[in-house]
């Protein structure tokens, strides 16, 4: 029984990384490279990330919000945007349209930091007799997840690597960035300054993340038009 | 030396792989974590077998579901373990159960928390005579009843009352606990509980001598005063015992203590012989004592003027009782009653004297002082007891706890009997001599018997259990060598009728299960949910027909060929 939960946990957690590949054209243009690779820079980015904290963040003892830690949290946050600018514009794709290309860049990003970050935790705890809600959430965050990686990854193709833009939409585009990017952030200072349980966390994620990749398709369509 | 470097290189690349992926496999064998809702310290009813005949609990591990008693009628508990707390026990519901041996997974008792006696020692509850009776109640019933189920007892506290809260609501709507209807799962992973090999009984003596005169070519006259230190009960990890037979200890010792006192001075030193005895077995027909005294040589046990044993004397107000199997009219026995009596009129309490005969043939060993008597030396008991208990009764239960015993009670029975045997010893019958004064530096010393009475409250003292170096029986003989001469120390086989069983506390972990069938709701779910994704991003990115065309198989392709 419980293991049947940790198969649970994990189709939800990694499923819609996989039906993404599959349903897409991602898999008719045989993307799979491109979003190996995006893993590989999203592991190196997360060990940057690592020492980084632990050279500079001190472990505070109780669990509040501490504002100038948070603050260099989010600064260190950023080495995830150069993680994927590094991914976007240096690595060589094979000849995949830009459209394919943040996309699949995204899905390797998410699909790496849900393996890293949740399925050690799913391994060694939805296993046990004991029964929590805690990882059917932590599957939603996963999904959340996905979707906003796939926003950043569009908003960074936007950014980086396409040259005629709107002037009007420059703005926007460089302020729903930086909003993606400081999600972590944000998210941490709801569940520890403001004390939300996981639950509501999760939704507001969830919330959030549909609305951003709503903003991100809008502004990338509205980028593409020009061009078309 | 480049060459080399450059073969080694893989090679220790390959064996650190190799490292890493053992500890990996490693890590991922042992990742059974206890996470449980709750883990609980739990006690074992005894296991044992009295002739063959098995009794107590005979199974230990327990892997089911929990209920509480409101359960609903007819349902089938044969893999469910209920939970009782004392104050809703009814004793003729378990009577039923465990005779009409109808099929249960396990049974669970919460005791009071005033009972334990690590935390419960100064709480007050209401009715606590009332729940003391119960709890005797239900502990004579399940040591005389072979149960083929796990039986354990617990200490209330805060993480089992929201469990059992929680299972009381979920029974109240009607759904006890089964595999798919989730609920509260018990876990106890012990093993098969296996015969415990050779219990040893230890006996230790002390001895004081008294003063021989020189020239005196015979023993001097030798009074022995025993009391047994070992405990019987329903759950052997919570017997302490504190009346039967804590109270006999701290008294003997303080005894031993006084008559020390007197004893090192020669000057004071009486003309008698003092024998202590801590003899262990007492509830198993005092086979203990019957051993030490076999050990004795003739002139020793022909030397024993008498005998005083000491049960249970913690608990009483105004009255002891002194219990004999020689006939009252005795000379012996008149002389020891009427030396008790008469101490006893001093310091305002009353004696009785109970004549009970023994039956050479019946195996059945009430008292201590009965096990003198089979061998002719003089003996009597001093309990507050009016009545010889049954076998495995009165042994130091579950109930008998801190509370329930008076150190003044205590401290006048030992006064009772110093003064008394040591108007024997000095020779001042009847004289109004105070020996043991209340402010001389001979007084009974109450910080004594307080923290010995202590200390025997938190000892579980079941006789299999105790190893031969078990500390509390070092710490009984160092005590006993502090105040007397010379202590022996015997070892015995604890044979004959009992064979007792191991395994008696373990942890409870109590998990809070989620059905199968919310399992199975929730793949359901899940898998429509990705159907649905799949869906909607073919409908997107690709269009809707190509999604009707992954179900359809294109018909053309079969024309052709043909």
């Amino acid at each position: 029984m419980t293991v049947f939960h940790f198969f649970n946990c994990a189709i939800l957690t990694f499923g819609p990384h996989a039906v993404y590949y599959s349903a897409t054209p991602l898999s008719e243009y045989d993307t799979l490279g491109t979003s190996v690779k995006a893993a590989l820079v999203y592991l190196g980015t997360a060990l940057v990330k690592l020492v980084c904290l632990a050279t500079f963040l001190k472990v505070s003892e109780n669990d509040g919000f501490d504002p100038y830690q948070e603050l260099l949290k989010a600064l260190i946050g950023f080495i995830d945007v150069a993680g994927l600018y590094f991914a976007l514009t240096q690595l060589y794709h094979r000849n995949i349209s830009q459209n394919h290309k943040f996309q699949a860049v995204g899905l390797g990003w998410a699909f790496a930091d849900s393996v890293l970050h949740r399925l050690a935790p799913l391994w060694v705890g939805a296993r046990g007799l004991e029964f929590t809600w805690d990882y059917i959430l932590q599957g939603l965050e996963a999904n959340a997840n996905l979707v906003l990686s796939i926003s950043l990854a569009a908003l960074g193709s936007l950014m980086w690597l396409r040259k005629n833009k709107p002037k009007t939409l420059i703005p926007i585009i460089y302020a729903c960035a930086g909003i993606v990017a400081t999600m972590p952030s944000i998210t941490s200072y709801l569940r520890r300054g403001l004390g939300w349980h996981f639950p509501k966390v999760v939704g507001f994620e969830l919330f959030t993340s549909l609305v951003m990749a709503f903003i991100s398709w809008q502004l990338f369509s509205a980028c593409q038009r020009p061009s078309a | 030396m480049a060459a080399s470097k450059k073969s080694g290189g893989p090679r220790d690349m390959l064996e650190s792989m190799y490292s890493v992926i053992a500890l990996f496999f490693i890590l991922v064998a042992c990742v059974e974590l206890c996470d449980a809702a709750a883990v609980v310290d739990v006690y074992r009813l005894i296991q044992y077998d009295m002739s063959g005949s098995p009794f107590g609990s005979r199974f230990a591990s327990l892997n089911h579901h929990a209920a509480s008693l409101h359960f609903p009628p007819g349902a089938d508990l044969s893999r469910t373990v209920l939970i009782i707390p004392l104050r809703e026990l009814n004793i003729t519901f378990v009577r039923e159960y465990i005779f009409q041996k109808k099929p249960l997974g396990g049974l669970l008792f919460l005791l009071p928390e005033v009972f334990s006696f690590e935390n419960g020692g100064n709480k007050q509850i209401h009715e606590k005579e009332k729940m003391k009776n119960v709890l005797a109640e239900l502990e004579q019933l399940l040591i005389h009843a072979n149960i083929p189920y796990p039986v354990y007892f617990a200490f209330e506290n805060d993480e089992i009352e929201t469990v059992l809260a929680d299972i009381k609501k979920n029974d109240a709507i009607g759904q006890p606990a089964t595999a798919t209807t989730g609920g509260y799962k018990l876990v106890i992973p012990a093993p098969e509980p296996k015969k415990v090999a050779s219990p040893t009984i230890t006996n230790i003596q002390g001895w004081l001598s008294g003063l021989k005169a020189d020239g005196e070519a015979n023993q001097l006259p030798t009074i022995a005063i025993v009391a047994s230190y070992d405990t019987f009960g329903a759950a052997p990890a919570l017997s302490v015992g504190t009346d039967s037979n804590g109270s006999g200890i701290v008294a003997l010792l303080e005894i031993a203590r006084l008559f020390s006192l007197l004893y090192s001075n020669p000057k004071t030193r009486g003309r008698y012989n003092l024998l202590f005895g801590l003899t262990s077995g007492g509830p198993y027909n005092y086979n203990g004592t019957q051993k030490w005294l076999r050990s004795f040589d003739q002139r020793l046990r022909e030397s024993i003027d008498y005998a005083i044993c000491l049960n249970s004397i913690g608990s009483w107000d105004n009255e002891l009782w002194i219990h004999v199997s020689k006939p009252p009219e005795n000379a012996y026995v008149k002389q020891i009653f009427e030396g008790f009596s008469n101490v006893a009129e001093e310091l305002d309490l009353k004696v009785g004297l109970k004549h009970k005969k023994i039956n050479i043939s019946n195996p059945r060993v009430a008292w201590e002082h009965e096990q003198f008597s089979r061998l002719r030396v003089t003996a009597a008991t001093l309990s507050e007891l009016s009545v010889a208990p049954d076998i495995l009764e009165g042994t130091g239960g579950l109930f008998d706890s801190r509370q329930f015993v008076n150190e003044t009670a205590i401290i006048r029975g030992v006064k009772l009997v110093a003064e008394s045997l040591a108007r024997h010893i000095y020779g001042h019958q009847g004289k109004n001599v105070q020996i043991f004064a209340g402010d001389s530096s001979l007084a009974v010393n109450p910080a004594y018997v307080r923290s010995w009475l202590d200390l025997l409250s938190r000892t579980p003292r079941v006789a299999p259990f105790l190893s031969k170096n078990d500390p509390f029986v070092t710490a009984l003989k160092k005590e006993l060598a502090d105040h007397t001469d010379e202590v022996n120390v015997q070892h015995e086989n604890l044979e004959g009728m009992f064979t007792f069983y191991d395994s008696t506390s373990v942890r409870l972990n109590i998990y809070q299960v989620a059905s199968v069938t919310f399992d199975l709701l929730l793949l359901l779910v899940l898998g429509s949910y990705l159907i649905v994704l799949f869906s909607f991003l073919v409908i997107t990115t690709r269009g809707l027909d190509d999604l009707i065309s992954l179900f359809r198989r294109p018909p053309s392709r079969k024309v052709k060929t043909a």
